[in-house]
């Protein structure tokens, strides 16, 4: 095998470090020596054995293959990007404008799931009317699947200005009860905060106490859903004639994505985000009335409605802003209702409560397959975790009726879809684009400006000039620094100026409008950082990260690349060590890897960094372990390429990685994952036929051949097709045999226990040997 | 803490390894590393080549610090004008303690700590720790172990030198001298 073209120049070779700056010793302590076998006399002959040895060593350097890729480039480049497609499974491409890279699939899937939230306020009829049509959960359930796509270009204003269309544009509806479920949360909080007001803050740990006790179970409930992934992963890849793990010379630029449970573990993450007071992206932008045509006093009926919205109502949690859009839709029922008395009455509404309203128009019957215009529901794809168990759990329980796949009319089907593209560009867009000119008008430019900095550092050194809120007067404990932040709940006020800029950011930020969400987020994580608010101040950081990397690369790369650093930095560190929020730094991280991957091979580094500082906090359940594992695996694979200087590339850190991850798989019974990436990894140790003789080290044999030896215990249909014939098999089971049963012995297959240093024992034979001044060493050592 | 020495020549082969423990605040000079660490150190050090090959262009100082870390480990280059590597893997822990893995749910060995140094922020550790302690064995980052670690690689190229010296070596060979070996455990109980 040549090597290829790139590698002969390979540092360490021939070439000499510019400027050695230790200076040779002198020939009088060189000759005072007493080693053995010196025979250097005088600084001169020192001078001349140097340049020999450097000249004889050159040439070996130049014609053998180092120890890097040897992995032949093979025309098989058929299997190419339609893989890469169908495992990201979202398609679309997130600006129109753009071309598509497979990279951006990440990137998509991150931007997508920051989408404005629409809670579902519905009258008793109306549910009963959605109920009927087979939709258990209420008309939330019935929107959703088409809220998450809407097939139809959105075009949003920034705040300067500029247009453009957005293809993937989508919202996300909540069930009301959602909310309400969580202010009886709050409220329960609170009791148990008023008994240890004693502590300056306690009721602000015991709320985060709880809140991080949510976040773990996000956590687990992730992982028993990763879980389930990898199983039905592994039967349904045998279906397809095991795509997923056959890749062997396909070219890195265009591998099909390994672990197809990646993709979906990242989406559950992205999804499973609780309701909070320090991140407004779960809080509803609008929200929808909907009443039905059956209903009596429907005029009535969307007053009392709009009253649950309302401000100080119970069902909205005191932290939450109730400045959102109400929209107002009246179903009419096609087979029992009169159209134009419904007109009537969408005309009286229309009256009564402004221009955001709409008529839907929907069939009571049911829908069954086998009618004549019947088109399936598409399947939703941003359920949180919780959500997707509980579905799981259900198709375990229930028959077979109910587990069928839901279908309503094509015609309700496009009266949704209408129904939603307006609700979409003529209202929510335009609403969350004046609530975004008018904050920054109003409170982010006066703050930002000279005048605002000053106001903010005179309260905070001398208390003037503090508005409080009237939720810290009924306490009745002054805040020592004079901030607003509500240290007793833990908590800014929804009408303070911190709150109303925070949500000014995600309204940015979900309108995809990076560099007013960035300017907004660094601002504030200033001020939340002075008023010792943790969780905010670590999900400003957190977000302030993001947009910063979300931000085309207009700037030198080196200014850029700092800043995030430091925010991420401090996020994890807030999330972790002052709120013990372990759900949070792990999205946080994770975003962060995907982000930074995406922006090229020098950004590639520093994700690779940041997935391994996230493995070490040991916040991640073991398939997530795996999963970012492989990611930083393939995060220095991308900086393997030739375009890179040869000096740069990271081959042998990607090996290392694969090995790693290989390891993680196998733990968890991954054993096709875990094949995969010691297949890689051999690759980039440049060995064939995963042979550990070929390994750059000797003392790497023995982990190497733990691996390979439980990859075959493992078994499975393809392992004959993995070890090519040309293995020597018989003295590769010599070799194993003892270890074999060391392995056998431990139940749980801990790869790398139970074994002495195999490289020193082979290192100290060859000591004795070379001691002894061998003639075999003085032949092979370049004396020709 | 505990040492993984070895010398990689320019093919990334080894020519030389060896395990030591620190000999400062009263330690005895073995190594105790696990047996996962144990089998990890191999990979890591191979792995952080990369670093090396990629700083030997920037800097042009033979020692090139600090320039990698894996889990808790750190690992200090040494490059010599015929670009051997001298590689260091230190492992910090109490001496004469073997590390015990902190029980951190959910985290396999090579990502878990040994030492029950709490997750910090890269700036609040780098206050703390200066104030704290800056002995040897325990902060792998401070200023007195990279000064450390520095005459400990002046005093092994030194030997490394006159081993080499040998007509009857190759730069490219292993190195098997006793003396050599006998040498390098001694600048290690020296300097670390």
């Amino acid at each position: 095998m040549t090597p290829p073209e790139h590698e002969i120049g390979r540092p360490g070779g021939l070439f000499q470090r510019p400027q050695p700056e230790l200076a040779l010793r002198s020939s009088r302590e060189l000759i005072s020596s007493d080693l053995p076998g010196i025979t250097a006399s005088s600084s001169s002959s020192f001078a001349r054995t140097r340049k020999s040895l450097s000249i004889s060593e050159s040439r070996p350097a130049l014609t053998a293959a180092p120890s890097s890729i040897s992995k032949s480039r093979s025309p098989s480049n058929l299997r190419s990007q339609s893989h890469e497609r169908s495992s990201i499974g979202s398609g679309g491409s997130s600006p129109s404008t753009s071309k598509i890279d497979s990279n951006d699939a990440y990137k998509q899937i991150i931007v997508r799931s920051f989408a404005p939230r629409v809670a579902v306020f519905a009258s008793s009829d109306t549910e009963e009317f959605v109920r009927r049509k087979g939709f258990q959960d209420g008309l939330y359930s019935l929107l959703r699947p088409y809220g998450e796509r809407l097939h139809s270009k959105v075009v949003i204003r920034d705040s300067v200005g500029g247009s453009r269309g957005w293809d993937d544009f989508g919202i996300r509806f909540m069930d009301s009860q959602k909310l309400q479920k969580h202010s009886a949360h709050r409220a329960s909080g609170d009791i148990v905060g008023k008994d240890a007001r004693n502590l300056f803050n306690g009721s602000q740990r015991i709320s985060e106490h709880s809140r991080s006790s949510y976040s773990n179970e996000t956590g687990t409930s992730i992982d028993n859903l990763l879980d389930h992934y990898l199983r039905t992963a592994g039967a349904a890849s045998q279906d397809q004639g095991k795509h997923y793990f056959d890749f062997e010379g396909t070219p890195y630029e265009q591998r099909p994505e390994l672990s197809p449970s990646y993709p979906a573990y990242l989406r559950k993450l992205l999804s499973s985000a609780s309701i909070v007071p320090y991140e407004t992206f779960s809080h509803p932008v609008a929200c929808l009335i909907a009443v039905s045509s059956r209903h009596p006093a429907p005029i009535e009926a969307l007053r009392q409605l709009y009253s649950n919205t309302g401000n100080r109502s119970k069902n909205i949690p005191a932290w939450m802003g109730t400045e959102y859009l109400r929209y107002y839709v009246l179903i009419h029922d096609e087979e029992n209702d009169d159209i134009t008395k419904s007109i009537a009455l969408f005309d009286l509404m229309k009256r009564h409560f402004g221009l955001h309203c709409h008529l839907l128009r929907l069939r009571r019957s049911q829908c069954v397959p086998t009618d004549d215009d019947s088109t399936k529901v598409p399947s939703c794809e941003w359920l949180s975790a919780e959500e997707e168990i509980g579905k799981l759990c259900m198709r375990d329980y229930t028959s077979e009726v109910e587990l069928a796949e839901k279908y309503i009319l094509e015609s309700d089907s496009s009266a949704i879809k209408s129904l939603l593209r307006e609700m979409v560009t003529q209202s929510i867009v335009p609403f969350m684009e004046s609530r975004v000119m008018i904050w920054n008008d109003q409170i982010a430019s006066r703050r930002r400006g000279i005048g605002g900095r000053f106001m903010s550092l005179s309260k905070r050194w001398t208390g003037f000039g503090s508005a409080k809120s009237t939720k810290t007067g009924l306490i009745g404990v002054s805040n020592p620094s004079g901030s607003n932040y509500d240290y007793q709940q833990g908590f800014y006020p929804p009408e303070t100026p911190e709150a109303t800029m925070r949500q000014l950011g995600d309204y940015a930020f979900m309108l995809r409008d990076w560099k007013l969400a960035y300017s907004t987020y660094d601002f504030l994580r200033a001020d939340f950082g002075h008023d010792k608010a943790w969780s905010y101040h670590a999900a400003a950081n957190e977000m302030a990260a993001i947009t910063s990397l979300l931000i085309p690369q207009v700037f030198s790369s080196k200014s850029r690349s700092e800043s995030p650093d430091q925010m991420l930095d401090n996020a994890a560190y807030s999330y972790l060590t002052r709120c013990s929020m372990t759900f949070n730094v792990n999205r946080c991280l994770t975003i962060a890897i995907e982000l930074l991957k995406n922006r090229g091979p020098n950004a590639a580094d520093d994700a690779a960094r940041w997935g391994g500082k996230l493995l070490e906090l040991g916040v991640l359940t073991p398939s997530a372990q795996a999963l970012i594992t492989e990611r930083v695996a393939e995060c220095y694979m991308s900086r393997t390429r030739a375009y890179l200087a040869v000096a740069r590339t990271r081959t042998r850190q990607a090996a290392l990685w694969n090995v790693l991850a290989s390891d993680s798989w196998l733990r968890l019974d991954g054993v096709d994952q875990a094949r995969a990436r010691l297949r890689e990894a051999s690759a980039f140790y440049g060995l064939d036929n995963q042979d550990s003789a070929g390994l750059p080290f000797p003392s790497m044999q023995g982990l190497w051949q733990r691996l390979t030896v439980a990859l075959r215990d493992a078994g499975g249909d393809d392992y004959a097709a993995l070890i090519d014939t040309s293995v020597d098999e018989e003295d590769f089971e010599l070799n194993s045999t003892e270890e074999r049963e060391q392995l056998n012995a431990v139940t749980r297959p801990s790869i790398t226990s139970s074994t002495d240093a195999e490289g020193f024992t082979n290192q100290d034979a060859g000591h004795t040997r070379s001691a002894s001044l061998d003639d075999q060493e003085l032949q092979s050592d370049g004396f020709e | 803490m505990s040492y993984y020495f070895c010398i990689v020549g320019t093919r990334d082969q080894p020519l030389f390894e060896l395990e030591f423990g620190t000999s400062k605040q009263g330690g005895d000079g073995v190594a105790r590393f696990t047996q996962e660490a144990r089998h990890m150190n191999p990979f890591v050090v191979h792995s952080s080549l990369d670093f090396v090959d990629e700083l030997q262009w920037t800097n042009n100082q033979m020692y090139l610090k600090r320039i990698d870390q894996f889990a808790s480990s750190h690992i200090s280059t040494f490059i010599t004008p015929t670009s051997t590597r001298f590689m260091l893997l230190h492992l910090p822990h109490p001496p004469n303690t073997t590390p015990t893995s902190q029980p951190m749910p959910n985290s396999f060995p090579p990502f878990t700590p040994y030492t029950s140094v709490p997750p910090s922020s890269s700036t609040a550790s780098r206050g703390t720790s200066s104030s704290g302690s800056t002995s040897i064995p325990n902060n792998p980052t401070s200023p007195q172990t990279e000064e450390a670690i520095r005459q400990f690689f002046g005093e092994v190229f030194e030997v490394w030198m006159k081993a080499i010296m040998n007509p009857f070596t190759s730069t490219e060979g292993k190195i098997g001298s006793p003396v050599f070996r006998q040498r390098v455990v001694a600048a290690g109980r020296k300097y670390l």
